[in-house]
């Protein structure tokens, strides 16, 4: 019992401290690094935020998703047009960039989640190819590659953001909304559904799940948040031009979750954490010549991975059944005899 | 007595190969009924068709009125095909009209008659899986049939005058008034027939395993599929998943509603646990537990969604005298609280004690049906499993 609260009063203490750390971190001074250092860490949060919205597709549902960042396009151009032709504000555009990447991951999503495993990433895949070929070509809308420059930053209670701080605690905010949208899915009827058929579709549907119309649920909650993200990263970089949605960034998302662990949560968010700055902390150590050469350490970090660890940093697994311990304890089964 | 379950007459076939043929097979409520045979009879697909996840070639399943798989409509049929042949004479007069649609506006003259030719191509594809009643037709003929619906409404409001200038829009206005008289209340005809049920049925748009479910029909497996990476008490919840209603909403804003249905939902999931003796394992993983154990969580798993009826596929399959007396025990408390049984089974002691009636089929064949008893005694019965003498 003892024991018990001690260690509950440790979680109390890193939590909060954990807490009070993320507050402060734009305030710890750094001397002049300072404010790349808050880049680097405001990236990091949002490929967090991508890799949260994206874990819901491979993760719970068990379909592999190539094109994640074609969601991730059409919500940074939504933003970015929205801002250059119609002056919205923020707040406005980035439920309008959700239902947007809703509605393209819905209308993607209907025909071709019929598909199963291999075929439906080859879909998907094209699908972010169509993103970027379409956002290239189409000069009217999106001046195709001569990129859309002047965006506006966001502006709180007429207050433009300038400051590497106030993106900080922009992304924080966001993150904090979608960490908790996706932990109340895991935790509520859909998401026991979604894990349903990502462990057996057949035995999922003979359950009552309508695999279809979960799967499609799964794909546009993902698109959203995809589409937020790229919302925020168009008012927060102020240019956006199509290479900046290249295939290659759904495969590092990917990885994020694949380092992490596929399913969890928290694992989801260490990966981005780690591997994300990894990136920058590379280009201080490596020689100037071997820079190019850090996407190899991505490749040997993963590849490793494979090897130790196949299931991630925080597994599906364990993330479930430290779940259910915890349930375990406030639960008390009186013994008696069952009725139907 | 009503019946509960009606099979008739059902057939199924995978390629050339028969794996049942025109069962007939009835379900009375409470009542626990056994499905015997040699391996490779088809027991395994009876249950496949009963629970939707096949499609019968041939026959009707009834369940408590609601079809399951209902019988195939002639009439629709040749309406479907009638109408199929309409389409494509249609579609003769769309390519040029589509073609010079195009013509005055665009510079890829060439290219756009290619894709007119194109697209009537897939048309002529279209209407002979229409006659042949193919799914995919299915889909594709809808997107035709809009696409002819907004086409024609099109030639109905755009100015014909400065259209009409040039030669081949002269033939194009000629051909474009009949055709959008034909085609506006044909394409919402066929528009509206394709959306019927029976032309539905036609097409093989099953009612879906989980809708069977949810009309009170729920199943175990023959190799165990349990959602091994979630706890016991999850896969029972998941098993209540038709009789919960919260959506994407409710899950976000955890509304009082969302809250009362998912602690009810975990009580009753205890309930059903309790029902199978595995109440102290709730909060370990599926995978975890021991295969006969795996095999009661199946069960609860299956009476979790409250069904009429509840199909095993060999519940005691790998389990010793002790644990298959035990699952006896089980089946029969299953049946005390008014659920019928349907029941595939090896083990003819198991089954001697605990079913009603049993049917035994045969190379996919009903060669016999009867008490025990009368099984037992059946010259047939005792050729199909020990052959002839």
């Amino acid at each position: 019992m003892i024991a018990r609260d001690s260690d509950k009063l440790r979680n109390v203490y890193l939590i909060s401290g954990l807490m009070l750390f993320v507050l402060l971190l734009p305030w710890i001074p750094m001397g002049t690094s300072s404010n790349y250092v808050l880049r680097i860490i405001t990236t990091a949060i949002l490929y967090m935020i991508l890799a949260l919205g994206l874990n819901i597709v491979p993760g719970f549902t068990g379909l592999l998703d190539l094109g994640y960042v074609g969601f991730y396009g059409i919500g940074a151009y939504t933003s970015g047009l929205l801002t250059i032709h119609y002056d919205l504000s923020l707040w406005v555009i980035l439920p309008l960039a959700a239902l947007n990447g809703a509605l393209w991951g819905i209308l993607l999503g209907l025909p071709t989640l019929r598909l199963t495993g291999d075929y439906f990433a080859i879909v998907t895949f094209g699908f972010s190819e169509l993103v970027v070929l379409m956002l290239r070509n189409e000069l009217w809308l999106t001046r195709g590659p001569m990129g859309l420059p002047g965006i506006a930053p966001p502006s709180i209670f007429g207050h433009a953001l300038v400051h590497g701080w106030e993106f900080y605690y922009l992304i924080l905010f966001l993150l904090l909304v979608v960490l908790f949208a996706v932990t109340r899915l895991e935790g509520s009827r859909l998401g026991r559904a979604w894990f349903a058929i990502r462990e057996d579709e057949i035995a999922a549907q003979c359950c009552g799940i309508n695999l279809i119309r979960y799967k499609v649920t799964a794909f546009a909650i993902s698109a959203s948040i995809g589409a937020m993200g790229g919302a925020f990263f168009a008012r927060w970089f102020l240019f956006i031009h199509p290479d900046m949605f290249k295939f290659w960034e759904s495969i590092l998302i990917l990885c994020l979750i694949v380092f992490g662990g596929m399913g969890s949560i928290t694992g989801t968010m260490l990966g981005a954490l780690i591997l994300i700055p990894l990136s920058e902390i590379l280009r201080i150590v490596l020689p100037q010549e071997l820079f190019n050469a850090r996407f190899l350490i991505y490749g040997l970090i993963l590849v490793l991975m494979m090897r130790l660890r196949p299931e991630g940093l925080i597994p599906f697994e364990r993330s479930r059944a430290a779940k259910a311990l915890k349930k375990k304890k406030k639960a008390d089964i009186a013994r008696g005899e069952g009725t139907l | 007595m009503n019946t509960l379950l009606k099979i008739e007459g059902l057939s199924k076939a995978f390629g050339g190969l028969a794996a049942l043929e025109s069962i007939n097979l009835k379900v009375v409520p409470s009542e626990i009924v056994g499905i015997i045979g040699p391996n490779g009879a088809g027991k395994t697909t009876l249950f496949n068709c009963i629970t939707s996840l096949y499609y019968p070639s041939q026959g009707e399943i009834h369940f408590r009125g609601i079809p399951i798989a209902p019988r195939k409509s002639e009439k629709k049929e040749t309406l479907v095909r009638r109408c199929a042949l309409i389409f494509f004479f249609l579609a003769l007069i769309w390519v040029p009209l589509f073609w010079s649609a195009f013509l005055p506006q665009t510079y890829f003259q060439f290219e756009m008659l290619l894709a007119g030719l194109f697209l009537f191509a897939i048309q002529v594809f279209l209407v002979r899986g229409l006659r042949k009643l193919e799914i995919w037709a299915w889909g594709l003929m809808l997107v035709f049939l809009i696409n002819d619906l907004i086409f024609s409404l099109w030639w109905l409001i755009y100015p014909h005058e400065n259209l009409l200038l040039t030669g081949t829009e002269i033939s194009a206005g000629f051909l474009a008034i009949p055709w959008t008289i034909a085609t506006l209340p044909f394409s919402a005809y066929f528009l509206w027939q394709l959306f019927q049920k029976p032309v539905r049925q036609l097409f093989g748009f099953r009612v879906g395993p989980d809708a069977v479910c949810r009309a009170g029909v729920s199943r175990t497996f023959q190799n165990i599929r349990l959602f091994f990476n979630m706890s016991v008490l999850d896969n029972v919840k998941t098993g209540f998943h038709v009789r919960l209603k919260a959506g994407v909403l409710g899950a976000l804003l955890r509304t009082r509603f969302q809250r009362k249905e998912e602690t009810l939902a975990e009580e009753e999931a205890l309930n059903c646990l309790r029902f199978v003796g595995l109440e102290k394992k709730a909060f370990d993983m599926a995978g975890a537990l021991a295969y006969g154990e795996q095999r009661c969580l199946e069960i609860a798993r299956a009476l979790a969604s409250k069904p009429r009826l509840i199909l095993l596929d060999e519940p005691a399959a790998g389990m010793n005298p002790r644990e298959s007396a035990r699952m006896t025990e089980l089946i029969l408390k299953i049946r005390l609280n008014g659920i019928a049984v349907l029941i595939i089974e090896h083990d003819m002691k198991v089954m001697m004690n605990l079913a009603d009636r049993i049917y035994v089929l045969d190379y996919g064949k009903l060669i016999s049906e009867g008490t025990p008893d009368e099984i037992r005694s059946d010259p047939k019965v005792i050729e199909a499993y020990l052959g002839k003498a």
